[in-house]
């Protein structure tokens, strides 16, 4: 590739030309990625006669009711405040508990120190299906099948592994001479956690905070089988029982579907790099 | 890059506390600060688990009617279940597939960000989407796509002139697994592609303006230079992808259901299927499945890891 | 103000088979400045933390003013503690990370405020009380971590090598500002280094390292002129100490060392040590005790040598080091010459050693020989 003539404006059109096929593959690419979005987005404003007339018609005209709608007649609104229950108890636990368990393997030196790491980073690799079948018969005998409370704590247990293991790479690095100076400045083990690994820890926690927000937002298999009741459901399976018992009504589970989307993709606008690395955090260290 | 060691293995050695040690905590300390996730850990894990495989070798019914059935759930899941065997076919052909797909697929969309095109960022947040979404959206939009009469796919096809071509996506047993796949990698390629830019971002800068020093076309470049370099990538990258295609569950569900005719049965949607949806209402044969499959997947993890660690100095 | 008195002190770390520190034993008299000098991996740095109570003692004890602090947890000892890195709380601004040492005891939060504000203005570090360390530069962040030590007006202060991460000039600025604060303040003081330079020009006294074990300690000068073994010899000193291996003849009375074609007599030294020593010994001559050859006449202490050829020559600009290269002596020897050297690689010169300020050592010990107090003998030693 010899493209040391880049500045003359004629050769970095021929460039560009020569690199069009690429151009048009990655516009292809975009287009199929985004499309289908965008067309929900589009859906969510339109009726269900309008999208059945024309299923890839812009709004004639803007339904925003629809989302009014949605949210008091369709219980949509109970979905989402049951996810955000759900979710937010869940990875503030997440959070706090991986954090101390992380504190703990990455600081101190202990008896046991192996066991309790290799138990609890054996989480990463066990499936859900190992677990989900007497997890029902479990929750039933605590009486915490089908409450929010039990899927928060099936929650916690399932992604603490993933939370510790990111977690305690970024506190190892942490150098000690920061925890012996707050200790020679007088500090205690539990305060040194809470005011220099924490604070210090911000951005790692961002990241599970991330993660875990996501994956939980999403999670639907637990919640299949630890929910039954419609006023506990949470939106995952709010919109497949919509779907169920509305199939029809294309128009109201495309709005379903906005609703469901939305506060993924508003944190998503805020914090892209973020969320992007917190999604692959387990996989990248 | 990615951490496929067996975790324990990062483990530092942890001698006997002694006093004033500076990485030394006080019991309270300790119990304090790992108390809670043991508790949580023990009961909604650990005892979770210990009882499927204890469930695997019973038969489980409503109203603790339980009975120990010794091997038989496994000698009829592997001699009679022609839907266990199905289940197997689908989920190992979804595993190789998707995986590879995934990867290669991944590692397309990174280069052709790497290459210097125009708005890289902006492009690979919008590649990125899909990942963000949930299967149950994901499938819904996907199903709307592939439906007959107004979903995208035949409507392209028809004003192409293709109409022949036309089909019934998801309802057809021969076209289902693979338009489930089809949706499966379009949510997963924007992670690949991230992983990929990454592992691409950090190559050694000179080594590539080396290569071109010699000459390297782009190909040769890619040939012999980049996808050699990246190796320990595509490699963490196919094990962690076949891994997670090992447990699909979710979009096959919200999709088809595993139907028709099985044809997209999974082993997990077969697992929950004679768990909670047939009317055998035992816990005990689904649970021998579970069991099974997990057996098989922690030799993909401990055959795959052992294969790696040989052939590539992954960092651990 | 406060007495450090260390005694039979060994540590053994776990997994490791060999002691760290092994029965060392240190008296620091309240407000000297002790530097504990050595090689990385003496041991040096273990002292320090089981002083400060970062570190578990394995035996011996540590008495902060006659009181045995062993079982003392690092936070009830009263002591500050300068570290290498800072280790400054990355997420606290410069008046927090002066401050966190003292909302812990409890001082009310005026006088916290007087006593951050006081230290920031003795070093300099009042602009920068709403920085967070990320936006300081070296030196800056250096003097935050002095001032963290300095709030807390603690009975001792340790030094953790606080100056290695600096460059050479800021170097030399915060070493002489350490000094002024560490006299002005008069606070006990034990500092870490294995920079010599730090050592001769800080300490009150210096304490040598060396595999664990107190080597030598004393007055900076004192040890400088006075090394116990080679291995301060060498330590001390850049260039290092010439180390000639020379062998010894003669009888009860009266020795001669021989290296190369040189002999001299040996009157410095008692003649029945010198008969213990195998016929073997090292003589050791500083770079600034040998002369490119100006004979001199008339001093006795200098001995000349011949047939020294020159092998390389290094001009610095104030000096020049001449390194040559004795018939017949395997080491080669460092001169420390005037800034005008005329001396090229590949010629011939002639040095003179002062053997005034020679050292002798045993080969097999390494430790030196000591000399006669030689202005009560008769005359010096003269060429044989």
């Amino acid at each position: 590739m010899i493209a040391p003539a880049a500045k003359s404006p004629a050769h970095n059109w021929a460039a560009h030309l020569r690199r069009s096929p690429l151009l048009a593959f990655m516009l292809i690419y975009t287009v199929i990625s985004g499309g289908p979005f965008l067309w929900v987005a589009v859906m969510s404003l339109r009726t269900t006669p309008e999208i059945f007339a024309s299923p890839y018609a812009l709004p004639s005209r803007v339904h925003w009711e629809k989302f009014v709608e949605a949210w008091t007649k369709s219980n949509y609104g109970t979905y989402f405040w049951n996810s955000t229950i759900v979710v937010v108890t869940a990875v503030a636990l997440l959070t706090i508990i991986g954090a101390m368990v992380a504190h703990c393997l990455a600081r101190y030196r202990f008896r046991g120190n192996r066991l309790v790491r290799f138990v609890i980073l054996s989480g990463l690799i066990l499936p859900p299906q190992l677990m989900i079948l007497s997890l029902f018969q479990i929750l039933l005998e605590y009486r915490l099948y089908n409450t929010l409370t039990g899927l928060i704590i099936v929650y916690v247990a399932g992604h603490l592994a993933i939370t510790v293991y990111i977690l305690e790479g970024f506190f190892a690095q942490i150098p000690q001479d920061l925890f012996d100076a707050a200790r020679l400045d007088g500090y205690s083990d539990l305060e040194i956690f809470w005011r220099i690994t924490l604070p210090i820890g911000v951005p790692a926690l961002f990241t599970t905070v991330t993660l875990n927000f996501i994956i939980l937002w999403n999670e639907f298999l637990y919640a299949v089988v630890l929910l039954t009741e419609d006023d506990k459901r949470t939106l995952p399976l709010g919109i497949m029982h919509f779907m169920g018992s509305h199939q029809l009504d294309v128009g109201m589970l495309a709005t379903g579907l906005m609703i469901a989307i939305g506060p993924v993709i508003l944190l998503y606008a805020l914090f892209s790099e973020t969320m992007i690395k917190g999604m692959t955090a387990g996989a990248v260290r | 890059m990615t951490n496929f060691g067996p975790f324990w293995r990062t483990a530092r050695q942890s001698p006997p506390p002694s006093a004033l040690d500076a990485r030394r905590a006080s019991r309270t300390t300790l119990i304090v600060l790992l108390g809670p996730a043991l508790v949580i850990y023990a009961a909604f894990m650990i005892y979770p688990v210990l009882r499927t495989f204890w469930n695997s070798v019973h038969v489980i019914k409503p109203h603790n009617v339980e009975a120990f059935v010794g091997l038989a759930n496994f000698k009829e899941l592997l001699g009679n279940d022609f839907i266990f065997w199905k289940a197997v076919g689908n989920t190992a052909i979804f595993a190789i597939v998707a995986t590879i797909a995934d990867v290669l697929g991944g590692l397309l969309l990174a280069l052709a960000l790497f290459s210097g095109a125009p708005f890289v960022r902006t492009l690979r947040l919008i590649w990125f989407t899909p990942v963000l979404m949930s299967y149950v959206v994901v499938g819904v939009i996907w199903v709307w796509i592939y439906d007959y009469d107004w979903g995208l796919a035949n409507v392209i096809l028809r004003s192409l002139g293709l109409g022949s071509l036309e089909q019934s996506w998801l309802g057809d047993p021969r076209t289902a697994l693979w338009s489930v796949m089809v949706t499966h990698i379009w949510k997963w390629l924007g992670f690949n592609m991230i992983i990929f830019l990454a592992a691409l971002y950090a190559l050694p800068g000179d080594v590539l303006g080396a290569a071109e020093l010699d000459n390297c076309g782009w190909f040769a470049k890619l040939v012999h230079i980049i996808i050699p370099m990246l190796r320990p990538t595509i490699v963490n990258l196919t094990v962690l992808s076949f891994i997670g295609k090992m447990m699909i569950f979710d979009l096959v569900w919200i999709m088809t259901g595993g139907g028709p005719l099985w044809s997209t049965e999974t082993v997990s949607t077969y697992v929950y299927k004679r768990a909670f949806d047939w009317n055998t209402f035992d816990l005990g044969y689904p649970s021998a499945i579970a069991v099974l499959w997990f057996l098989i997947i922690l030799a993909f993890i401990v055959a795959l890891t052992r294969l790696l660690r040989q052939r590539d100095r992954l960092e651990f | 103000m406060a007495t450090v008195a260390i005694t039979a002190l060994s540590k053994l770390y776990d997994g490791g088979g060999e002691l760290a520190v092994k029965d060392l034993s240190l008296t620091v008299a309240d407000g000297e400045f002790m530097v504990l000098l050595g090689p990385s991996g003496c041991g040096k740095s273990s002292v320090l933390r089981m002083i400060a109570g970062l570190e578990p003692i394995t035996s011996g004890t540590v008495a902060i003013d006659g009181k045995v602090v062993n079982e003392v947890p690092a936070k009830d000892r009263d002591i500050a503690m300068v570290f290498q890195s800072y280790a400054l709380y990355p997420h606290m601004d410069v008046f927090n990370n002066l401050a966190f040492g003292l909302r812990r005891r409890g001082i009310a939060a005026s006088e916290i405020e007087r006593r951050v504000q006081g230290a920031a203005a003795k070093l300099g570090l009042l602009p920068f009380l709403k920085r967070k360390p990320h936006a300081l530069s070296g030196g800056q962040r250096q003097r935050v971590a002095l001032g963290r030590a300095i709030v807390r007006e603690p009975k001792v202060f340790l030094f953790d090598e606080p100056l290695s991460n600096l460059d050479a000039a800021l170097r030399v600025s915060t070493r002489n500002e350490l000094i002024r604060q560490q006299r002005e303040l008069g606070i006990t003081a034990i500092y870490v280094t294995h920079d010599q330079i730090e050592a001769m020009t800080m300490g009150h006294r210096i304490c040598i390292m060396s595999k664990g074990e107190v080597v030598q300690i004393g007055k900076p000068l004192e040890v400088y002129r006075n090394p116990a073994n080679t291995f301060v010899a060498r330590f001390l000193g850049n260039p290092p100490m010439n180390l000639i291996p020379v062998t010894i003849q003669g009888d009860a009375r009266s020795h001669q060392l021989r290296f190369g074609g040189t002999s001299l007599a040996a009157r410095c030294w008692p003649a029945e040590r010198l008969s213990r020593l195998d016929g073997k010994a090292l003589l050791g001559i500083r770079p600034e005790d040998v002369y490119e050859a100006s004979p001199r006449s008339g001093d006795e202490r200098l001995v000349a040598i011949t047939g020294a050829s020159v092998v390389a020559v290094e001009p610095l600009g104030a000096e020049t080091l001449v390194v040559l290269s004795l018939p017949g002596v395997s080491e080669e020897v460092i001169v420390r010459s005037g800034r005008e050297s005329k001396l090229r690689p590949g010629e011939h010169a002639t040095i003179q050693l002062d053997l005034g300020a020679a050292h002798l050592f045993d080969q097999a010990t390494t430790e030196v020989i000591a000399r006669i107090d030689v202005k009560r003998e008769a005359g010096w030693p003269r060429t044989a």
